[in-house]
């Protein structure tokens, strides 16, 4: 029992040593290097009950300063109904600004508080049955909260979002833990495991559904990463057949310059 | 036989010695040439930030070569002497790259980095 106890203490005190990456399927309020300044993208697989769809968006940011970040959105989208044929194209692309509000510097650890506005057009095409696109105007205004240290790193975003004709605001927050698995060096090949949370609270309907969210990110050098979550609802409390069965992302970030 | 030994190990000897002195004599040269600077960077707290930090500071006139120790927020720069940067420039690179520049130490002698130990 003791020999348990301490393999256990010094597993997390191990694990406690390092630092870690940038979050998974949170926001980051650092925009420095892969941590917010790499180019996105990745894959995602949807299964619903009905139907899977497939995105893959390329989300392309820059650091006007170190304080100020624009950057767009471009998706597209595959969906395929049970029994039904692929429809996909283009869906609605999105246009971001992140302002450093806060910033709090120590040795080896950072606090900083960005707010975030998101600006989505109805790009995606809607006379498509399935529909691509949501046919709305939507607008995001949040805050990214973020703290990072030697020992640990906390993330959290959350923002209200609005929809223009009758749709419904929702609101949306995530929090990431990140913990390294590989010695906290630069340069030096990365292994990070991430435990994400991301929940989405629709007012009129009021559906909420919260995700849990493993996820593994890997850095084999100073400008790509690769990354992997699994998404699995762990609330979800909408009376219509289409629930979420689960989504899995595959995805990468680079710095170009 | 016994001269051939004593002849081959005063060989050894002189042949060591020089070696010595000249390992001695780049170093003195080089750090005759050289400045190293060490920079403390509040808010270097993961590998992946470090990299726009390094490519600013790559690009400073006379930059022979940077470590970045992201465990301490310490960087590391060595420095052709003729070309040695001011404290306030590299102070505000450190702020453009998103940081909080701590203190700057230049020194004759290299720093002893602690993977070095």
């Amino acid at each position: 029992m003791n020999r348990l106890i301490i393999i256990t203490l010094g597993v997390f005190s191990t694990l406690n040593v390092f630092a870690q990456g940038p979050p998974i399927t949170t926001e980051t309020p650092i925009m420095l290097g892969l941590e917010g300044n790499g180019i996105r993208t990745f894959g995602k697989f949807i299964s619903k009950e009905n139907a899977n769809i497939y995105v893959q968006p390329m989300a392309i940011p820059y650091n006007i300063t170190s304080k100020f970040q624009i950057g767009g959105i471009f998706p597209f989208k595959f969906i395929t109904p049970k029994g039904a044929e692929t429809t996909g194209g283009f869906a609605d692309m999105t246009v971001f600004a992140k302002y450093q509000l806060y910033k709090k510097d120590g040795k080896a650890k950072t606090f900083r508080i960005l707010g975030m506005v998101k600006q989505t057009f109805p790009t995606g095409k809607t006379s498509s049955s399935p529909a691509i696109g949501s046919g709305l105007y939507q607008t995001y205004v949040g805050l990214v909260i973020g703290k990072l240290t030697a020992k640990k790193g906390l993330y959290a975003d959350f923002g209200y979002n609005m929809t223009n004709k009758d749709s419904s605001d929702n609101f949306l927050y995530n929090f990431s833990l990140g913990v390294p698995l590989l010695p906290h060096k630069y340069p030096q090949k990365q292994l990070n495991t991430f435990l994400e949370f991301n929940g989405n609270y629709v007012f009129d309907s009021k559906v909420h559904t919260v995700f849990i969210s493993p996820g593994f990110q890997f850095i084999p050098g100073r400008r790509i990463l690769f990354e992997i979550s699994l998404q699995i609802p762990i609330v979800q409390n909408n009376s219509t057949t289409n629930k979420t069965n689960y989504m899995v992302l595959l995805g990468t970030r680079f710095l170009i310059n | 036989m016994k001269n051939i030994f004593k002849q081959t190990g005063v060989l050894v000897l002189i042949l060591l010695f020089s070696m010595a002195s000249i390992t001695t004599i780049n170093a003195q040269t080089n750090d005759q040439k050289l400045t190293y600077v060490k920079v403390e960077v509040k808010g270097l707290a993961c590998p992946f930030c470090a990299y726009g930090l390094e490519k600013k500071l790559k690009d400073l006139d006379g930059v022979e070569s940077i470590k970045i120790d992201v465990e301490e927020g310490l960087v590391y720069l060595t420095v052709f002497k003729s070309k040695k940067p001011l404290k306030e420039k590299l102070e505000k690179i450190v702020t453009d790259a998103g940081f909080t520049p701590s203190s700057i130490v230049f020194s004759k002698k290299s720093f002893t980095l602690k993977d070095e130990n």
